[in-house]
């Protein structure tokens, strides 16, 4: 139900199309940084991320985290110090557990992410600077038909015809995500094609490939940026519903996990389980959001043009 | 006669994509989908009898067959009887997509008018309080999960813990009164959830509309607010707006309805479809992807079409 | 461009429309389909009893009715030659349809089954003037051939393969219903014959079982595959609706009058009493004029439907409430507040969980090398004794659960209260000292593979038992979770014997020990239903001339000792069976049971509809 990609429209470049590459994307990001740091609502995104992203690194290194797997505990058990938020059903610590999770939850939104982004920006290039060629016309055709798959019928289908694989939930993510990057892109590109450095390295003999990857893709970046922060946070919230529906992580724990755990838990009183891994998520969701939003307007190029 | 036209042109080139949809889905969900032979045998099956069943469940038929048969329920419509139930497929969508209908509609206006409503107001106030606070609202609607909404107003609104205002789950509807009762939760559920979204994008588009030149000149020659949203910016917005919303139906006819109707326990399409893929119940597998595909190209279509009605601008090629 | 109102406007006109369309279609949504009566909406003083069960069923075909909740319904739609009593616990058979106990001959080979006469199928298009005839001894006849006919994909044939003379032969001869079966006769109107192959002491039990309900030939054929969810029978309801949220039943208005003797139901006023089940004596089933089945999976929906007042009427209580009913666990008591609202009831369940080595696997199993063989063994009983019952008791079964060595369940007559608890017991030293005396190491142990389906509750009990081989030294990453999506794909796989070791569930389709024995036979083995692969000579010769044996003192004997030998092969970790509690609004007058009595309990309920009832 929830839209997964959000069509997020920064206007149309109406700058003059005269400027060298190199100057303008030196001013945009030029300028973006000095608004961004500007806004503190995305600076406070920023840094929330950012301590998460401590706590994830520290799960990948070991240096904490490592006991979710304990037997432990008592079951259900409340709030104590060796158990700072209790235990769950079977004893493990959900502190350690919420924890663990933060580094399954950047695992997947950075490998969704990066991967959707990679293949939006290079099929979006694509189709973009082949515009109205059989290329075009073939990964737009692949766009529909991904589009037009609902979305968990698609991951449980992919869930089943990789066997449980831990993966399945990645490739499924991905095969989906890439659309709206893609479709972005590849409106940019089409803008980007008719200005006039574009012809001119053509008429140098430029290779068309080169062209795409030196000079159109990197004018891409600001798109791509924020829609992979987009990816991310949907990433991350779509894990918790196939978690739930059980397709979701299949080895170690993950917050999507935690809840679907939950919802037995809180008709028998216990809610630990439940508010640690919802307010964890919460925070990292909302913490993205300000973080893509702030990113957003300050890449804005109309907005940095009139600045 | 040229929307005729170009209506035909777009559907035939909707084919490939019908086609490529039936065939990604086909391969997905049938070929190597869940093998449902043991679902239906008994406790202690012979060689015999799971060779007799898979052989009733067409799992022996080459691959192009079982595709070319597949082609040919979608044009006929004619999708056979369930694995499971036994039950004719299409007696079984037409009970449950009524339902489901009945079930997300209410939400799905709500949200988009609301969001439409709310988007307007910030988009007015940019800037200002307002603005800000409407924003973080969504945002925070954006930030929660789905499942967690509904457990939470599942106990809040239906429990004997909470309101106890609203049945907790089924589907017991013979009159306008029953609906409401029934259809409230859920439909609140779906609200909050896409309330966040709907907002920030509808602003965001309005925000475009609203900070063009010829919007500035007509707001710096003073007319009146009112008639400023409604003929200038409105209309232009439209587009936009109509878009997302038209794009939105197979999604949410399908997909959202899957996590309601399971909770709530609303016998409805989404839950079928999910019992289907959980069970590999492939006829009714066929039915419902099938039937979106269609469904999605003939949104396109219908999309494509009201552009034309909407901005005589927009060419037909 | 036009002005906003005449664009929005046929988009507002066409939702509007649609929104009026979906009202007006949507309707009375639970009444449609599957019958040719109209429903009746229950209106005051008629009774109505709403019961639930936690899961839905597939089909309500009796040759498929595989699980609980199909039994249950088709045991309401249809009519079984036996049944079990209401009341009497431990479980004993009676007479349903048939008139009386079945004559057996000395040999123990043919049966005789004398049915009741004036039973009459439901009324339904496919009879003569759509009125339903008689049930004659030739429909059970048919209803039992229909388990040999391939093309109605019937699940119940193992209950009678290969038992009843020419009926396997029949099936080869490709199933023509016309053909008579030797060994499976009407020989009158009214009387069955069953000739079997070999004494069968089960046979009773599997006429009580949903599977062996009796279909008319006429719906059969006229229906086809759709005979699945268009039931026609002539049990004590009629079906009025049903999907995959619930099924709606009347009560069957042609369904014979025979009043019921609380007494001979094996009525026990000391335990039962308090449910005020007296009243029903001397009249004559059903009660009720309308029961609802409702399929709730999801434990809060369930419990949230039964706690407001005018749902469900009746459920069995989910895991996570136990805490919050009970007052105390031995004995198990209700809290005052819940014993003021509702009628409270308790039963050990027909099954068992447990957890078997597939013994034709080298890894944990039999090997070619004699010495592999012995240390396999003792690696199996280390981690037996790792095994902690107690906590696991704990952790989900709230404690309730009833621990019990070897594969013998607490409510067959046949089980042992005093047999030696050794094999369910913790003993972590004992369990290192093993792995150690046969070269056991964190290097050398194997890689377990635990299988089981997908679900939250599956990988807890994953998580803990890693937990626990974690404490004898087996080390965490050795165990490894392997999930299935479907319970179909876990089911092959089982069958394949691909798993080393495999946690299952077992209901009981029967109160008689074999039935669990029967998994550990020689022969069931891989695909069959002796998933351990166990193969012992001597368990099998035991089981072989145990299966022809009435029960008796003798008979039990031998039961006992098969019993041993699978505890001291260390085959599995067993076992526990669930206590449930049932819990039912005090206008309900009746005892529940899920198992076993199961859906028969239903024709017994009362409803008290008098206003200060509840």
């Amino acid at each position: 139900m929830s839209a997964v990609t959000e069509h997020i429209g920064p206007g149309p470049a109406g700058i003059d199309s005269a400027g060298a590459t190199d100057e303008r994307r030196e001013s945009i990001w030029g300028k973006a940084l000095y608004k961004f740091s500007r806004d503190r609502s995305g600076m406070l995104g920023l840094g929330v991320v950012l301590v998460y992203f401590v706590i994830a690194l520290g799960v990948w290194f070991g240096i904490w985290g490592m006991e979710w797997s304990d037997v432990e505990g008592p079951k259900w058990g409340s709030m104590s110090r060796e158990h700072w938020f209790g235990s769950n059903i079977i004893g493990q610590d959900i502190f350690q557990r919420s924890i663990y999770s933060t580094k399954t939850a950047f695992e997947i939104g950075l490998v969704v992410a990066v991967l959707s982004t990679i293949i939006g920006a290079l099929l979006g290039a694509l189709a973009g600077f082949f515009s109205g060629t059989w290329i075009d016309s073939i990964i737009l055709w692949l766009k529909g038909v991904l589009d037009s798959i609902p979305f968990y019928l698609f991951v449980a289908a992919v869930a089943f015809a990789l066997q449980g694989n831990p993966w399945a939930m990645h490739v499924a993510m991905v095969s989906t995500f890439w659309t709206t990057t893609g479709r972005l892109v590849r409106g940019e590109v089409i803008k980007l094609r008719n200005f006039e450095f574009v012809e001119a390295a053509r008429a140098i003999g430029v290779p068309q490939l080169t062209i795409i990857f030196r000079h159109i893709i990197p004018n891409t970046f600001h798109i791509l940026l924020v829609q992979a922060t987009i990816v991310f946070v949907a990433a991350i919230k779509s894990e918790v519903i196939l978690s739930f529906l059980g397709l979701g992580v299949q080895d170690g724990v993950s917050w999507g996990l935690m809840i679907s755990e939950s919802t037995l838990e809180v008709l028998a009183g216990f809610f630990n389980n439940f508010i640690a891994a919802s307010a964890f998520l919460f925070v990292l969701v909302m913490a993205f959001n300000m973080f893509s939003d702030s990113l957003q307007d300050a890449l804005d190029p109309k907005k940095v043009a009139e600045s | 006669m040229d929307v005729l036209q170009y209506a035909i042109r777009k559907l035939i080139g909707g084919i490939p994509l019908i086609l490529g949809v039936s065939f990604v889905s086909f391969l997905l969900m049938v070929y190597f989908g869940p093998d449902q032979t043991f679902e239906l045998l008994g406790k202690n099956p012979t060689v015999e009898e799971i060779a007799e069943v898979r052989r009733q469940l067409g799992y022996d038929r080459p691959f192009l067959m079982r595709y070319g048969e597949y082609l040919q329920e979608i044009v006929t419509l004619d999708f056979g009887l369930s694995n499971s139930t036994g039950e004719p497929v299409s007696a079984m969508l037409a009970r449950t997509i009524p339902i489901s209908l009945a079930l997300v509609t209410p939400g799905f206006i709500l949200g988009n008018l609301l969001g439409v409503l709310l988007a307007l107001i910030a988009a007015y106030h940019r800037g200002g309080w307002i603005d800000k606070t409407i924003m973080g609202f969504s945002v925070v609607g954006m930030s929660v999960s789905f499942l967690i909404v509904i457990i939470a107003f599942q106990i809040l609104l239906s429990s004997s813990f909470g309101l106890n205002l609203f049945p907790v789950r089924g589907w017991n509807v013979h009159s306008l009164q029953d609906y409401v009762m029934y259809v409230t939760v859920p439909t609140l559920a779906s609200v909050f959830v896409a309330l966040g979204y709907n907002t920030r994008f509808y602003r965001a588009v309005l925000v475009e509309e609203m900070t063009r030149d010829h919007v500035r000149t007509a707001r710096a020659f003073g007319i009146q607010p009112g008639k400023l949203l409604y003929k200038h910016i409105l209309k232009n917005s439209a587009i936009p707006i109509i878009t997302r919303i038209m794009f939105s139906i197979p999604l949410v006819v399908v997909s959202g309805s899957l996590l309601i109707e399971s909770y709530f326990g609303i016998p409805g399409v989404g839950k079928i479809t999910f019992d289907a893929i959980t069970t590999g119940d492939q006829p009714v597998l066929k039915a419902v992807v099938g039937l979106t595909a269609v469904l999605f190209v003939i949104t396109l279509l219908a999309t494509d079409i009201l552009y034309r009605a909407v901005d005589p601008r927009v060419s037909l090629k | 461009m036009l002005p906003i109102s005449e664009k929005t406007m046929p988009i507002k006109l066409f939702l509007s429309v649609l929104a009026v369309a979906l009202l007006a279609t949507v309707g009375c949504t639970d009444e449609q389909q599957v019958t040719v009566q109209r429903a009746t909406s229950a209106g005051p003083g008629l009774k109505v009893f709403k019961a639930s069960l936690d899961g839905a069923p597939s089909t309500i075909d009796p040759a498929q009715s595989a699980n609980i909740y199909a039994n249950t319904v088709v045991l309401n739609a249809y009519d079984t030659l036996y049944r079990f009593k209401y009341l009497a616990r431990p479980y004993v058979v009676t007479t349903n349809l048939a008139a009386s106990m079945p004559e057996v001959s000395e040999d123990g080979l043919v049966y005789r089954i004398r049915i009741r006469e004036g039973t009459y199928f439901v009324d339904d298009p496919v009879f003569d003037g759509g009125i339903g005839r008689e049930v004659v001894a030739e429909d059970f006849v048919f209803s039992l051939k229909r388990f040999f006919d391939p093309t109605q994909r019937p699940r119940g044939t193992w209950l009678w393969q290969g038992r009843i003379v020419g009926l396997d032969e029949w099936k080869v001869a490709g199933s023509d219903y016309d053909q008579e079966v030797e060994g499976l006769r009407a020989i009158d109107r009214y009387t069955i014959q069953i000739t079997l192959k070999n004494p069968y002491p089960q046979l009773i039990y599997t006429l009580a079982q949903g599977y062996s309900a009796i279909v008319p030939r006429e719906a059969v054929e006229a229906y086809g595959r759709e005979f699945s969810s268009r039931p026609v029978g002539s049990g004590p309801f009629r079906v009025l609706s049903y999907d995959s949220s619930r099924i709606v039943f009347a009560k069957n208005e042609k369904y014979r009058q025979v009043p019921v003797d609380i007494f001979e139901e094996g009525y026990d006023r000391a335990t039962q009493g308090f449910s005020g089940v007296e009243a029903i004596h001397g009249r004559a089933p059903p009660f009720i004029d309308r029961l609802e089945i409702h399929f709730i999976q999801e434990n809060a929906a369930r419990w949230n439907s039964f706690t407001k007042d005018n749902e469900i009427q009746y459920l069995s209580v989910p895991n996570e409430q136990v805490d919050n009913i009970l007052l105390s666990k031995q004995p198990i008591r209700p809290k005052p507040e819940i014993a003021a609202k509702y009628h409270f009831y308790h039963g050990t369940e027909a099954g068992f969980v447990f957890m078997t080595f597939n013994m034709s696997l080298p890894d944990f199993g039999y090997s070619e090398d004699p010495e592999r063989e012995r240390r396999n063994k003792a690696l199996r009983c280390a981690m037996i004794k790792g095994f902690d019952w107690q906590r696991r008791n704990e952790s989900f079964y709230f404690g309730l659960g009833q621990i019990f060595p070897g594969i013998i369940t607490p409510t067959v007559p046949e089980f042992d209260p005093e047999l030696s608890r050794e094999s369910v017991e913790l003993d972590i030293e004992g369990a290192r000292k093993l792995l150690a005396d046969y070269g056991w190491t964190a290097e050398t142990l194997p890689e377990l593979a635990y299988a089981t389906t997908a679900g939250v509750s599956q990988r807890m009990f994953y998580e803990q038992f890693r937990g626990f081989m974690k404490k004898i030294g087996y080390p965490a990453h050795k165990i490894v979770l392997q999930q299935y999506a479907t319970f179909g794909d876990f089911s092959k796989d089982i069958s394949d014997g691909v798993l080393p070791f495999i946690a299952k569930g077992w209901g009981l389709d029967y109160p008689d020990a074999e039935n669990t024995l029967q998994m550990f036979y020689g022969p069931n083995g891989s695909p069959g239903a002796n998933d351990a692969n166990y193969s012992n000579a001597e368990y099998d010769r035991l089981y072989e001339q145990a299966a022809v044996m009435q029960p008796s003192p003798e008979r039990t004997a031998i039961y006992r000792k098969m019993n041993q030998m699978v505890i001291d092969d260390c085959i599995a970790m067993s076992g526990l069976s669930r206590t449930r509690i049932y819990l039912w609004h005090k206008n309900v007058i009746g005892i529940p049971d899920r198992e076993i009595v199961g859906g028969f309990y239903m024709r017994f309920v009362d409803v008290d509809n008098s206003a200060g009832a509840n």
